[in-house]
Parts: structure tokens; sequence; C-alpha cells
């Protein structure tokens, strides 16, 4: 199993425009990332807030619903969320290359 | 009076009554005669209280005096009477109307009227206090030997004097002034008594202590609707998880004793489950975030996809082009051909290929069966490897997890891809179940009445077998082996080998569960049933060179097409030898599909790489549009399949690549319904632009023979 997800996230990272693959526990801790030190705790730190803020709001508004996955699309970036309760994936790809 | 006083009597009875049943625990038992038992009581004149010899110290001499002893006169209770007789001093006095009151006050009130007599008593009152020295002295000398009895009760005797001594003041006035004036009415007098006792004060006494105070800490929570929600779910699992240990325990109880007692349940393995779970859930969210990167890669490609018409197509009468859209490939599968394709029957994006190779003199000691997703063509959603060659594929159209594929070295596998693609489900047994030659083509065929799942499968050893899934093995029975209606060879010692067929693809009949047409490498197709082992419904001598692949038509399945290396795309009808249109396209036809969304359009796969597709109603004699999808010098097209649902059509080559080729509008034009029947929807009307583009093309053959009733209803139908 294990192994599939390495090859995934192998895959990932050759995609075109994938600038960066984060994995954060549910501590909001960068435990694996492809970015730079300063970089990735930011965007573990930020994005584990929002991801918990959107959670927040999709079950505020129906407790049986919940949040699976979050896009954020910017001028440069789209960052891509997989929240769940004990991770965060995040992707940074860049679609315009 | 009487009444009332026996009424008061019985509630004092009542009362006591339930009173006598309470008793002390510690009451002695009195028998009867001791409780009449009279006990003498004996008056004294001589007082037990009364002290002797009492003494005072003085200061005076630096010596004890001796007291006088108290007398015995004690007073218990002195009230002081108001009544007085009449004819008494003071009675007289009273009648005189003289009350006491000094000369001066008497003089000022004589205005006033009798009835303020009160006033003045109270006011009269105050002045006794002025000369309280007549009258003290002597009481003074009675009380104190009251006090010496007494003791504590000071007060009291104190109290009660005032009043006498008001009394014994206005006597003594009265008789001094022994002037009695006009008589005045009495007014009432009251007697008051007050009594005063202090008690000793219990001193104040204030303790304090001090424990250690509890830890304190911060904290801070928002509660939102969910966290309660959460926190209830919580609750009500748990609830549920003891209501299924209390029925356990009961059932436990009830249950006779048996030598095994049941295994307790397992903890050990609690969290590798659970990490196996977050693994789970890992690899599910890289996969979507995968699809959600080949989205962002292909977004062009995704929107052509979906809304992407050729504009050009308006200007251009009968002609059609083919857009490319996704790619699809796999590293290990680059040397491999694409033997077979095919859609899933429930997720229209899902697509499963097989991965094999044609070239018999460039051998792969390995197979794929791939399932490609539209949403991510860089990887496959399915790998499942094989040991040999993978030759053809196809999807179960009631269970879409369940995978059949036909090796290369003879083998049918069943996958149950969402158990496992590592191990396959069923597989046919090397020894005495698998064909002897390659699987060309499977199929699966209704679930059977029991429900058991089946298929067919056609090999190189010329057998067509049908076969069917058990518990946990497969039964296979040879429906027909193909024979060809040749003599039988002689053998070198005198035996006799009967000549077979090698068929390479079969294709069931839409309708009739029972008939089935196989293509033979010889150029031949046989209709057969599966009731009939031994004859054949019909032989069609097709094709010259191997018929590769056939298909029916989507709206009448009496006609179908077939491909063959002879180059040639030949439309067939039921039970007619000759075929209805015959299209030479200059290469070996690898593959011909009729289009499901319309009845006279069908595609073919040419191995110089090139996609002819076809529209009877446009064109009787060419191709409308035809497109090199391959290149034609290092690469072959192999297999096409169209999509049930949108316009796509995939070709599959010899690199292992599948490309999936929009069609434009010019080559899926819906049929316009006549002025007259605009009520008609499509499927009718595909099927009467079919008919009517047959009946002219029929023509020549009725001449010759007449008409088969039977097939001509049919056909109507």
């Amino acid at each position: 199993m294990s192994n599939e997800v390495e090859d995934t996230l192998k895959r990932i990272q050759s995609h075109k425009g994938v600038v960066g693959t984060i994995i954060v526990n549910a501590e909001g801790i960068p435990i694996k990332s492809t970015l730079d030190n300063t970089t990735t705790v930011q965007y573990a730190g930020l994005i584990s807030q929002l991801a918990d803020k959107a959670r927040s709001v999709v079950r505020d508004l129906d407790p049986a619903n919940d949040l699976t996955f979050l896009r954020i699309r910017s001028k440069k970036h789209e960052v891509m969320v997989a929240p769940d309760k004990e991770f965060i994936l995040i992707v940074i790809q860049n679609p315009v290359d | 009076m009487p009444k009332k006083k026996k009424s008061q009597d019985d509630e004092f009875e009542e009362w006591k009554k339930s009173k006598q049943l309470l008793k002390p625990k510690d009451q002695l038992e009195l028998a009867d005669w001791e409780m009449k038992e009279p006990h003498a009581r004996i008056l004294l004149t001589h007082n037990p209280l009364k002290p002797d010899g009492l003494v005072e110290w003085s200061f005076a001499e630096g010596s004890f005096i001796p007291l006088h002893p108290p007398s015995n006169y004690v007073v218990a209770l002195d009230i002081k009477g108001t009544l007085m007789h009449r004819l008494s001093p003071e009675g007289l006095a009273q009648l005189a109307g003289d009350t006491g009151l000094p000369a001066e006050d008497e003089e000022e009130k004589e205005e006033v009227e009798v009835e303020e007599g009160e006033q003045k008593l109270e006011e009269g009152e105050p002045k006794p206090a002025e000369v309280p020295a007549e009258a003290k002295p002597e009481d003074e000398e009675g009380e104190k030997g009251e006090e010496g009895a007494e003791g504590g009760e000071e007060g009291q005797p104190a109290e009660a004097a005032p009043p006498a001594e008001a009394e014994a003041k206005g006597d003594a006035e009265d008789d001094e002034e022994g002037k009695p004036s006009k008589p005045k009415k009495l007014t009432n007098q009251f007697n008051y008594s007050d009594r005063a006792a202090q008690t000793y004060n219990l001193p104040t006494r204030s303790q304090e202590t001090q424990t250690i105070p509890p830890p304190k800490e911060n904290f801070s929570s928002n509660v939102l609707q969910w966290i309660i929600y959460d926190d209830y779910l919580t609750d009500y699992n748990r609830q549920q998880a003891e209501l299924e240990l209390e029925r356990l325990a009961r059932e436990a109880q009830k249950a006779p004793i048996t030598k095994h007692a049941p295994p307790p349940p397992k903890k050990s393995g609690g969290r590798a489950q659970l990490s196996e779970a977050v693994q789970a859930r890992v690899a599910q969210c890289w996969k979507t975030l995968e699809r959600m990167i080949n989205q962002n890669i292909n977004d062009e490609i995704n929107k052509d996809y979906k809304y992407w018409d050729d504009p050009s197509d308006q200007y251009r009468e009968e002609e059609g082009t083919l857009l490319p859209l996704w790619k699809f490939t796999y590293e290990k599968t680059r040397k491999h051909s694409v033997t077979d394709l095919q859609w899933s029957p429930w997720y229209y994006d899902l697509v499963a290929a097989s991965l094999g190779y044609f070239d018999h003199m460039k051998p792969l000691d390995t197979g794929y069966l791939c399932l490609y997703s539209l949403k991510n063509p860089s990887y496959p959603e399915y790998i499942c490897q094989t040991q040999s060659a993978v030759m053809t594929v196809d999807n179960h159209p009631d269970h879409p997890y369940m995978i059949v594929i036909g090796l290369y070295d003879g083998n049918t596998i069943v996958y149950n891809i969402q158990a496992s693609c590592k191990t396959p489900a069923y597989k046919s047994d090397e020894v005495t179940q698998k064909h002897r030659g390659i699987v060309w083509d499977v199929t699966w065929r209704p679930d059977l009445p029991d429900g058991e799942l089946n298929y067919y499968s056609i090999g190189a050893d010329g057998n067509v077998n049908h076969w069917i899934l058990l518990q946990t093995e497969m039964s296979v029975t040879t429906i027909i082996t193909l024979c060809m209606d040749k003599e039988p060879l002689r053998g070198p010692d005198g035996t006799q080998v009967i000549l077979k067929s090698t068929p390479s693809c079969i294709k069931f009949h839409p309708s009739n569960r029972d008939v089935f047409l196989v293509g033979t490498e010889e150029g031949l197709i046989y209709k057969c049933s599966t009731s009939y082992s031994a004859t054949y419904l019909f032989t069609y001598r097709a094709h010259s060179l191997a018929v590769y692949r056939m298909d029916y038509n989507y709206f009448n399945s009496n006609i179908f097409v077939s491909g063959s290396a002879d180059w040639r795309v030949k439309i067939w009808e039921d039970n007619r030898h000759e075929p209805l249109y015959v299209f030479d396209l200059g290469a070996f036809v690898g593959d011909v599909k009729w289009a499901p969304y319309s009845s006279t359009v069908l595609a073919a796969g040419t191995i110089d790489g090139k996609l002819s597709v076809f529209d009877l109603n446009i064109s009787k004699y060419k191709p409308i549009c035809i497109q090199a999808v391959v290149s034609k010098k290092k690469n072959k097209l192999t297999r096409i399949r169209f999509n049930q649902r949108f316009p796509i059509i995939l070709v599959g080559d010899e690199k292992g690549m599948i490309t999936a080729l929009k069609l434009s509008p010019n080559l899926r034009v819906p049929c316009k319904p006549p002025k007259k029947m605009q009520h008609l929807d499509q499927t009718t009307l595909q099927i009467m632009k079919l008919d009517k583009l047959l009946s002219v093309v029929r023509e020549p053959v009725v001449l010759e023979r007449p008409p088969d009733p039977a097939a001509s209803q049919a056909t109507t139908k």
C-alpha cells in the first residue's frame, strides 16, 4: 500500500507544472515536502488554518457533510488541498507552464 | 358551654392518647401494683433550701461577719389586685373622684372633658418616679428576703413594684389632700408586667483555614453546530456498542456451555488497522490530486471534449474530422500492442485495455490489463499484470468490476478488480481447461437462471468454450468445435485428421441469446447456435483472408459488418450470402465498429494507421473521413472503440498507446424527422433511415429469389 502511495507521489512530482508537494500531519507540522523550509512552513501553517476554517464552514451548514477537497486558484498557481482528519496533502501547480 | 368543654376534652384526650404512645426507651417497666403503690409526700415547716450560716466579708473589720438568716417567707407570686373595697379609704377616695393628680394639673384639667381621664392617668404615672424615696425603702426591705430566696430572679419584683408605688403614692396624696372633689368616672387601669431575663452570651469565635488552591488553567474553545453533532454521534455510537455488548453477554449466558469458548475479539490489530485505513485514505487523496493536476494540464482538452465542435464542418458538406484528445500510455506497456479495448458499461470514462502482441516474431513474456480513466490519462487506474500476453478483454455488463481476459497461452482469467488487481478471482486450469492456442476473443453472457456468471471464449484450437463461474472454480464446456467442411486428411499411419478452423472473433446476436457469429482466419463467418454443437446455422464465405472483427448494428440486429485482412470491410444481412456493401480500404482492416449513435455510421481502423469513418446515408462508396491517427512508419493501428455516451472514439496502436478522438459534427448528424412525422424519436428515425438504404441495395437479390418472410418481418421491426 505504502509503495503505491510512494509511486503516486513520485508520479505527481513528475507531472507538468507541479511546483511542489507537502504532506502535513494533524498538528499542522509538515512531515514531507519538496519545497524549501521557509515556504513549506508557511504553506503548512496557512493552508491548515484555511482548511480548518473551510471545513468548519461546510460542516456548519450541514453537520452530516464534510469537506473533501479544496482548490485555490491564484494568478500564479493553483493550490490543491486534500484535507483529512489526520493529514493534509498540498500540491502546488503552475497550470500555465 | 358543656358541649364545648366536652369537645375540648375530646381533643385533649386525643392528644393525650397519641402522646402516651411515645415512651422513652429507657423507661422502667412497672407492674400494675407498682404503679398503684402510693407514695407519701410530707410537708415540713423547715425549708430545706434555706441556707444557714451566711457570712459577709467586711472590709472595715477585715473579717467575715455573720448575716441574719433569711426569712422563711417566700414570695412565689405577687400580683397586686386592682379591686378594692368600696368602704375602704382607697375605695372612698376613688369614689370621691380623686385620681391622685397633683393640684396644679387639676386646675388645668378642669375644663377638659371627663373622657380625657385616661391621659391624665398616663401623665400622672411618671410622677411617682420623682418621689421614689418615700416608697422604696419599705419595698427594698421586703425584697431583701425575696432576693435571698429566689436568687437570680431579681427583676420581677423590682418591675412589679412601680404600680404598687403609684397606688401607694396616690393613696398618700389622697390622704394629704383629704378633700374629695366631685366624683369622677374611673377609667380602666391595666396592670402590666414586664419580665426581662438575660442569659449568658456565647462568646463569638472565628476560625479560618486555608487550603492549597486548585490548579488553574485557561481554556477557550468555539462551539459550533457540527462539534455538537459530532459529540452526539460519538455518544450514540458508544451507546450502540454498549447495547451490542450487552446483547452478546445475554446470548453468551443463554447459549449452552461449549467446550471451545469463542476467541476474544482481537484488539492488538487496532492500531495497524487504523494506520491501514489512513494509508488507504492517503492513497485515495493522492489519486484525486493527480486527477486534478491532470485536469489542469489537460485543461484545453477537457473543454474541447465537451464543448468544442469543429466550426469548419459547416462549410464542408459531407466531410468530417477527428479531433485528437487524450493519449493514454503506461510506461511498462510501451512495447505491447493494444489487443482489445472495452468501455466500462457503468462508468462512461473508464476503459479497459488489454495489452499483448500480434507480431509473433517478437514475443513478450508479460501482458497487462490496464483500466484507464479519462480523468487521468497519465496513469492507469488499475493495472493487472499477467504471465502471458493479454489478447482480449471483456467487461461484465451488470458487474463492471468483473473483467475476463484471454491470454496468449490459452488461459482465460477473471479479475475482480474491486477486490484485487494482483490476484485473479478465477483462472482456468493450466492442464485440463485451457485452450490449445491463443484465446482470440472472450465475451460475457447474461447470468444463468441460477445467477452464475458465465462467458464464452474462442481459442486458436477451434473450440468455442462456455465457462461458468462457480464458488471457487470455473467449469468449462465446449459448445462447438469448428471443423472445416473438407474431407479429413489422411495421416501417415491410416489415421484421419479433421481439419479445424481457427476462430478469430466471436459476436453474439444482440437479441437472440443463442445465436452467435464466429469469424475465422480462413475468411469464413459461421452463424452458430449454442443449442447445436454439430452444425452451423449459416456459413458466410465472407473474406479471402482472416476475419479480424465483426460488429452487429445497434439499430438493426440483422445487419452486421466484418473487417478482414483482405483490406475489405463488408456489410452483411442475416442469411444472405452476398454482402450488401463492400469497401476496400487498401490495408489490413484491424477493427471495424458501428457507431452507437447512428444506424449508418461505421468506423474502420486499418493497419497503416488510418481511421476511416463511413456514413452510408451520405456516401455508399467512400468514407466521409479518413484521418491518419498513428504514424504509418513506426506504428500500426490495432483496435478502435466508440464511446456509448460521448462522440469519442478510442484507437489503440502497437506501441501500447490509446488515442482518444472526438468526432466532428459532420460525422454524427442526427436524423431530421420528415415534416409529417415530427413525433418520431431518434431511434425510430435511425431504423427507418437504415431500412430505406437497405431496400435500395436489396432489390437485385430479391429478383433472384423470393424474400424470406421471417427475415423481412424482423427487418421491419
